[in-house]
């Protein structure tokens, strides 16, 4: 099960729960769970949301491996410069 | 990690410098063709006004005057972002800004285009306005737009707050019970403009079968096709864009402000448009960065560790709904290892042009805040700002402030060399201050297409799609030469129109190396598995028994085969014969972009009669990860410094009780002059990315984000004042003195 | 737009006096911007370059006439107009870049009538005269006569000044010109002054002007100003004294340029520095 922070102003959707357990192997999976559990958020998933997976930065990447050791930070969409 | 390299680190000739020098190079307003005619935009007098009617008849009229268009002229479209940019280009219903596009004329001459704006008749009723950030956001302001108030905000502020972010862990008011010394200030910083010298130019071409061809100066032509065939309700395949050789973006080249003007006059006269903004429109109608209204809380322990830090950022971003002020609230305490820590932003419109990216967007403002307040900090406590920022810098397995935990980073690098380099135990001579501050940046990776190639005389010819705005044509050509083992000459690298080469993300967020390195990489990697089979086959041998060693293929040893080996110019030369042409190519996305921090370092001298700070001395140091083509980075890193100093001193957008624009020129809007500067030193740090095969980091942006808080910290430092607003211009000094 | 070359002055003359909406054209450093900017829209431009003189710098009773079509760059490379009247020639130096540096002029500052322009302050203090040449005659003014207010001179319908007389001056004189700017170079005085001074063989200052610019309507010359520098050697007193006077005299306005505060202030900085110049320059030991 990988842990899941939720960051910040993000948490405003999730009923100010900051972190949770989530059994997912993708990121895609991880995201449909995540949007099923807290369904406040899915419209910012939809929007487009950038993942921290152990310390690296992802933008919209549906399919990158998430170990089950995990720690995956979703974030607002990065843009920029 | 490959470490033992040929070409990188190396300073060829840059491929565009002969053009350039000489004129030869086509930039936006280079290119025209027989036919063409000249389109000029009417723009709003007002700040806020709603547009009553506009009677285009008499313009129409004159002769000469092919197509005029109002915002009438544009069908709705699906997507809100998109709708907001097509408002931006041509307002509908209300003019948001002063200089707001209202209507368009094409023309045979430009003289008659602009003898045809002045018969154009708008009737405006004037609204209330707002220009400045704290008003805006405040309840009872004249609100731009119903409805797109960000999500779970209160009554406490008005609805032109359209975004809200919070980052952070811990509890900074613990942090603050357990600090020796709390400091809290609020800043405020002007908007300010990239500055390129080239302003936006297109000729557009879209013809009656729905088929068009656009040239404009960009830094996405994808971005670019796929806005404008979305707004002109076109298919992408059937627009061309094609990106001149760029004056200049540093992010403000990351949208349209014209294209689809262009676009749809051409479609209306039937003939090719040509339309340049003046100067004057760049700094009316184009992007600026944002403004700010800061809060800065830090504090800290006798010995310098920071207990606890918040800040609220509030931006101002124009005249539409935007996203930006997290990069700030995610920049602003990015330099620490923190326990206790909160940033939060705020995004607020206002009667002002549509903000844009301008590098490192959002994190220049919020840090330089941030390392004012750090600088006081250390002045009151009697420590030293380098051992201070040491004591608590980020390193590897940090937990950031904004989420992620920090892979190899290289602050304490740079921390370290500032402190070893000679400038810093310089004497400082009298009205002299010395300020020092940390900056950072992400860095982005994104989507990428390359193709490469193998030509029959052993050269190579590559395909990027990202426009060069930072000497990405050299770099790549350099990683080419070094995947495929020949030399740098050998390959020309050119940016392929939208029609020539797969999809890039625009170029911006210090990608370009990085994500285009990885795909260059990878399309050599495609094209010497090719040239190893051809070879393979030649010697009658498998193909997993062929290696490619520096620049040709041999075989992996001697039970494999006894073979002389064979370049990638002799299997080139006969590759006709062998299974035709030899390409190799590559689209991904990249992450792991790693992410870069700099050490600026800078005296300035306070001129107690007048005001006038000037720049003795500055030295900058940045971590890059590996330099491909160090005489660009030291160049990227002086441009960064450069700007951030113009900021600091004397740049801003003056706007006045009218909400109209003072200042709309280069020369009251006061961009540094060669003369205005020293040698800006760069100091380049190698702490090798490890997201990447050569160790690469984005440098591009991370250099403007230290200058504002170096050079107010040297200000400080030289009066024995602190000014908490920015531009520290000679009159605001000279008050506070 | 009719583009006519004018044979000489009583042809520009004559010309400017057709009653069409003509402008003046020498280094056209002005006109053509403002013509670009769509500020300006003249029916007849009349290039005044190829008036014979025009663009020569003579040596005259003692001192220097230099033709309206004589630009910067060429001011600066006379090396005994330089060595006499150092502060004028330093004043039209900075207008511009290098390249308008080949082009702009003295006159045009002048007749530009901005309040800001650098060359005026330098000339009021010089006592340069101005000839000035119109359908009825010639004749030679005080520079000072002609500033009228922001883009206006008092030249009247169909004149033009053909030429500036920088006069003689006694042994132990200089002047200096400086304005303040946000940065180094390009741009337009915030404030600005022009000193003049005759020193006596003891250093004691004897005589004195002080012309500040870009504080007032036009630019001004402050009698009390240089008042208060007469009798002495530039001690501190007397330069106190100096900068008050010229705060006292000035009357700016609030701009995006600078604040009334400010320009206040800094005028009395500008004068007094340059002041210090000009003594150095006339010999005298600070």
């Amino acid at each position: 099960m990988a842990r899941v922070v939720i960051f910040g102003s993000l948490r405003a959707f999730t009923d100010g729960e900051g972190e949770m357990e989530i059994d997912a192997q993708t990121t895609r999976e991880l995201l449909r769970k995540l949007a099923t559990r807290h369904p406040a958020l899915a419209e910012t998933i939809d929007a487009g949301v950038s993942l921290a997976i152990d310390g690296e930065v992802f933008k919209e990447a549906w399919f990158t491996p998430i170990g089950p050791e995990s720690e995956v930070v979703v974030m607002p969409l990065m843009v920029g410069g | 990690m490959k470490q033992d390299f040929k070409i990188l680190g190396t300073r060829p000739a840059r491929p565009d410098g002969l053009d350039k020098v000489t004129g030869k190079a086509m930039f936006g307003a280079d290119k025209s063709v027989t036919g063409m005619l000249h389109a000029r935009i009417l723009r709003s007098p007002h700040a806020h006004a709603e547009i009553v009617s506009i009677d285009t008849s008499k313009a129409e009229a004159l002769a000469g005057v092919k197509a005029v268009i109002t915002g009438d002229d544009f069908a709705d479209v699906e997507s809100r972002w998109t709708r907001y940019t097509m408002q931006n280009c041509m307002a509908q219903g209300r003019a948001l800004y002063d200089g707001h596009a209202v209507a368009a004329v094409a023309a045979i001459s430009k003289t008659v285009a602009a003898k045809a704006l002045k018969l154009i008749e708008v009737e405006y009723s004037v609204l209330p306005h707002v220009t400045d950030v704290d008003e805006a956001m405040a309840p009872g302001a004249p609100v731009l737009h119903e409805g797109v108030k960000a999500r779970k905000l209160g009554d406490d502020v008005s609805g032109n707050t359209v975004g809200y972010y919070s980052f952070g862990h811990g509890n900074p008011e613990t942090g603050f019970a357990e600090a020796d010394e709390v400091i809290e200030r609020t800043f405020k910083t002007a908007a300010v403009h990239q500055g390129y010298i080239e302003p936006h130019s297109c000729l557009a071409d879209l013809g009656g079968d729905g088929r068009g061809e656009l040239w404009c100066s960009t830094q996405g032509h994808y971005m670019v096709r796929e806005v404008c065939s979305e707004i002109l309700g076109i298919d992408a395949s059937q627009l061309r864009v094609t990106a001149s050789e760029i004056g200049g973006g540093f992010g403000g080249k990351t949208t349209v402000f014209i294209e689809p003007v262009a676009l749809k006059l051409s479609q209306k006269a039937g003939k090719p448009v040509k339309l340049v903004m003046s100067r004057e429109e760049v700094f009316r109608a184009s992007g600026p960065t944002m403004s700010s209204s800061i809060d800065v809380k830090i504090g800290m322990s006798k010995a310098g560790k920071i207990k606890g830090a918040h800040a609220k950022l509030r931006y101002q971003g124009g005249a539409f709904p935007y996203q930006m002020v997290m990069m700030g609230a995610m920049s602003a305490f990015a330099a620490y290892d923190l326990e206790h820590v909160q940033a939060e932003g705020w995004d607020v419109m206002t009667n002002r042009p549509k903000m844009i990216s301008y590098r490192a967007p959002g994190a220049p403002m919020a840090v330089y805040a941030v390392e004012s307040v750090m600088d006081e900090l250390c002045q009151k406590l009697g420590l030293d700002p380098i051992d201070t920022r040491l004591l608590n810098a980020a390193r590897e397995g940090t937990k950031s402030s904004y989420g992620p935990t920090f892979k190899a980073i290289g602050l304490v690098e740079a921390l370290e060399a500032a402190k070893a380099h000679p400038h810093y135990s310089a004497p400082l001579a009298p009205n002299t201050g010395r300020g020092v501050s940390c900056g950072f940046w992400f860095n982005f990776g994104g989507q990428v297409s390359v193709s490469m190639a193998i030509n029959a005389d052993g050269t190579v010819s590559l395909i990027e799609g990202n426009p060069d705005i930072g000497g990405s044509r050299a770099s790549i050509s350099m990683m080419a030469a070094e995947a495929l083992g020949i030399e740098y000459d050998r390959i020309r690298t050119i940016v392929g129109d939208t029609a020539s080469v797969g999809f890039s993300d625009v170029t911006d967020g210090s990608r370009v190396t990085f994500a285009v390195g990885i795909a260059t990489i990878n399309a050599a990697k495609a094209a010497i598995k090719e040239m190893c089979k051809r070879a393979a086959k030649i010697w009658e041998i498998d193909a997993e028994a062929v290696e490619w060693v520096d620049g040709a293929a041999q075989p992996t040893g001697h039970n494999a085969g006894d073979f002389p080996p064979m370049s990638l110019a002799e299997i080139a030369a006969i590759s006709g014969k062998t299974g035709g042409p030899i390409a190799g190519h590559h689209e991904g996305a990249p992450d792991k972009a790693g992410v870069s921090f700099g050490v600026h370092m800078v005296d300035v001298e306070v001129d107690p009669e007048t005001g006038f700070t000037s720049i003795k001395r500055y030295t900058a140091f940045q971590d890059v990860g590996k330099a491909i083509h160090p005489a660009y980075v030291e160049g990227q890193i002086q441009g960064g410094a450069v700007q951030g100093i113009g900021w600091a001193l004397n740049e801003e957008y003056i706007y006045g009780e009218d909400g109209l624009l003072q200042n709309p020129g280069f020369l009251d809007y006061r961009i540094p002059v060669a003369s205005d500067l020293p040698m800006i030193e760069p100091v380049i740090i190698e702490v090798p990315n490890p997201g990447h095969p050569y160790g690469v980091r984005g440098c591009g942006e991370t250099a403007i984000v230290p200058p504002l808080a170096a050079v107010a910290n040297g200000v400080a430092q030289a009066m024995g004042v602190r000014m908490f607003e920015l531009p520290m211009s000679p009159p605001k000094i000279l008050k506070a003195l | 737009m009719r583009y006519v070359v004018a044979k000489d002055s009583r042809d520009a003359v004559a010309l400017l006096n057709t009653g069409e909406n003509a402008r003046l054209l020498a280094g056209g450093t002005d006109v053509l911007v403002q013509m670009k900017l769509g500020n300006k829209t003249p029916s007849l431009l009349i290039d005044i370059k190829s008036i014979n003189g025009f663009s020569d710098i003579f040596a005259e009773n003692g001192g220097f006439r230099i033709g309206a079509a004589v630009n910067g760059a060429e001011m600066g490379a006379h090396a005994a107009l330089k060595a006499m009247w150092p502060g004028v020639v330093e004043a039209v130096e900075l207008i511009g870049s290098t390249q308008v540096q080949g082009r702009a002029t003295m006159v045009g500052n002048l007749c530009n009538g901005s309040p800001a322009a650098d060359a005026v302050p330098a000339m009021l203090a010089a006592g340069a005269m101005a000839r000035v040449e119109g359908p009825s005659g010639t004749r030679d003014m005080l520079v000072a006569e002609l500033l009228k207010g922001p883009g206006q001179t008092k030249l009247g319908k169909a004149e033009l000044i053909s030429s500036i007389y920088l006069p003689a001056r006694p042994e132990h004189s200089g002047d200096a010109y400086l304005r303040f700017i946000p940065r180094t170079e390009m741009d337009i005085a915030v404030a600005s002054a022009g000193v003049n001074l005759v020193l006596d063989a003891s250093g004691t200052v004897a005589d004195a002007t002080v012309a500040l610019g870009a504080v007032a309507p036009t630019a001004v010359v402050v009698p009390d100003a240089a008042a208060a520098l007469l009798g002495s050697k530039l001690g501190a007193q007397a330069l106190e004294a100096c900068a008050a006077a010229c705060a006292a005299a000035c009357s700016p306005i609030d701009d995006r340029r600078g604040t009334v505060e400010f320009r206040t202030k800094i005028a009395g900085v500008m004068a007094t520095r340059a002041a210090n110049i000009a003594y150095t320059r006339a010999g005298g030991q600070l």
